[in-house]
């Protein structure tokens, strides 16, 4: 896993000296490395200018099993719809709404560094936080119950590079953590996220995220922790026009929260554990 | 008298399907011609500072498919899928009516815009990029 790591780390930062040498008169930040907030389960570095409303649809499909639930279609699904608003060019602050857990989010992302077209700053950065409450019933929290019990964080890093006209790539560390858990479960999981799209026409591009839960055992509270969360390998496909952004993909994730993902995933790509989704984005500008 | 009956259905089937045959052709015909721009006149006589700038080809082109093109069509000739919603007729950027209109004029049209036509400027920010649409709109003359 560390050399994967570090084989996405050194690609990344070594196509940044041959690729991007276009020649323009002054350096200005690269045009969109990609075309909408959220790239199936992920943050990108991309916020949309200083006052437009983004509203995000992200619907997760249940499991794929047979043609007896569609594929997944007929199961119970998971939906999030969220509200962001870019308060400055570089600062999005927005709030969720999920099916699952009842989940309400309020999120924070901002951009720290824009890559630039003569490469004078490499990579692009930014910092996305989310907090995250469970609105269920107080009974399912069990005994000695605090409303803070409902908590749960997400911090990120997100580091981008847009290699060529058509490929742009990210690399994520994160940092999540859960209030309450149960027995013999972690509260904090640190996580590495790589994604990126391939522009295949003006319009379309193939996208693909993973998402890996780090186990680093010097972090464990438990000797042997009781769950190990699987990766995430989602693929897909994003259409973008003027306002929406289209994304339909087939994901290992069922949470839409993302430390949900980084803490409790338990489905295997690999091993039947798949799910249909898509995200739809529409922009406002005011 | 079932005959009659039956020839009454019969007709009223034509005048149904004749009328909706007439305003399915009908419809698009009501666009109105649209009137005379107002160009502001620092737009009429505004140099393109990126003519002949052929690195914005492929760029102009990506602009166009994701900003213009739902209306206007492939070809500029107001004939995409969102076209027939429009109320005013979007125009022929093939024909040299068009194609005669200074770069500054087109820049205008298309940036700036009025009524149905949207304001561009926060979704398209970057100057190149916005002629780099007018650059792309040049192509399609023939």
């Amino acid at each position: 896993m560390k050399k994967f790591i570090l084989f996405i780390l050194i690609t990344l930062m070594s196509t940044g000296a041959i690729l991007a040498q276009e020649e323009k008169k002054e350096d200005k930040p690269v045009r969109a490395p990609f075309e909408s907030g959220i790239l199936i389960d992920s943050r990108t570095v991309f916020n949309p200018v200083k006052k437009t409303l983004e509203f995000n649809i992200q619907h997760r499909f249940a499991q794929i099993e047979d043609f007896n639930n569609l594929y997944g279609i007929y199961g119970a699904s998971n939906i999030r719809l969220a509200l962001n608003y870019s308060v400055m060019d570089k600062l999005m602050i927005g709030f969720g709404t999920t099916k699952d857990q009842k989940l309400q989010d309020f999120q924070l992302k901002y951009v720290i560094l824009e890559q630039t077209r003569e490469n004078t700053i490499p990579v692009g950065l930014a910092f996305y936080g989310n907090m995250a409450i469970d609105g269920r019933n107080e009974d399912v929290f069990g005994l000695n119950y605090e409303f803070t019990n409902r908590f749960s964080y997400f911090a990120q890093l997100i580091i981008s590079r847009k290699i060529s006209y058509a490929l742009s790539l990210q690399l994520a560390p994160s940092f999540s953590h859960v209030n309450a858990v149960l027995p013999g479960y972690e509260h904090d999981k640190i996580g590495i996220s790589f994604n990126g799209r391939l522009r295949v026409s003006p319009q379309s591009s193939i996208i693909f995220n993973y998402d890996q839960p780090l186990e680093i055992e010097a972090i464990y509270e438990n000797k042997e922790p009781a769950l190990k969360p699987k990766a995430n390998v989602a693929l897909g496909w994003e259409i973008s026009t003027s306002t929406h952004a289209f994304q339909i993909f087939i994901s290992s994730a069922r949470a839409l929260v993302p430390q949900y993902n980084m803490m409790y995933n338990t489905n295997d790509f690999f091993d039947g554990g798949i799910f249909f989704g898509f995200n739809i984005t529409r922009l406002w500008s005011f | 008298m079932k005959k009659l009956k039956k020839f009454n259905r019969i007709a009223l089937v034509i005048i149904a399907l004749g009328s909706f045959l007439l305003f399915a052709f009908t419809l698009p015909q009501e666009q109105k011609t649209p009137e005379e721009w107002d160009i502001p006149e620092e737009y009429q006589t505004m140099e393109n500072p990126y003519k002949d700038d052929n690195s914005l080809d492929r760029i102009g082109k990506m602009l166009y498919a994701k900003h213009c093109k739902s209306c206007h069509g492939n070809k500029g000739q107001c004939d995409g899928p969102k076209a027939k919603q429009l109320e005013t007729w979007c125009g022929d950027f093939t024909a040299e009516e068009f194609q005669n209109q200074a770069d500054g004029v087109i820049y205008y049209k298309s940036i700036i815009g009025r009524d149905e036509m949207p304001n561009y400027e926060s979704k398209i920010p970057d100057a190149e990029d916005r002629w780099a649409i007018v650059n792309y709109i040049r192509t399609l003359d023939d």
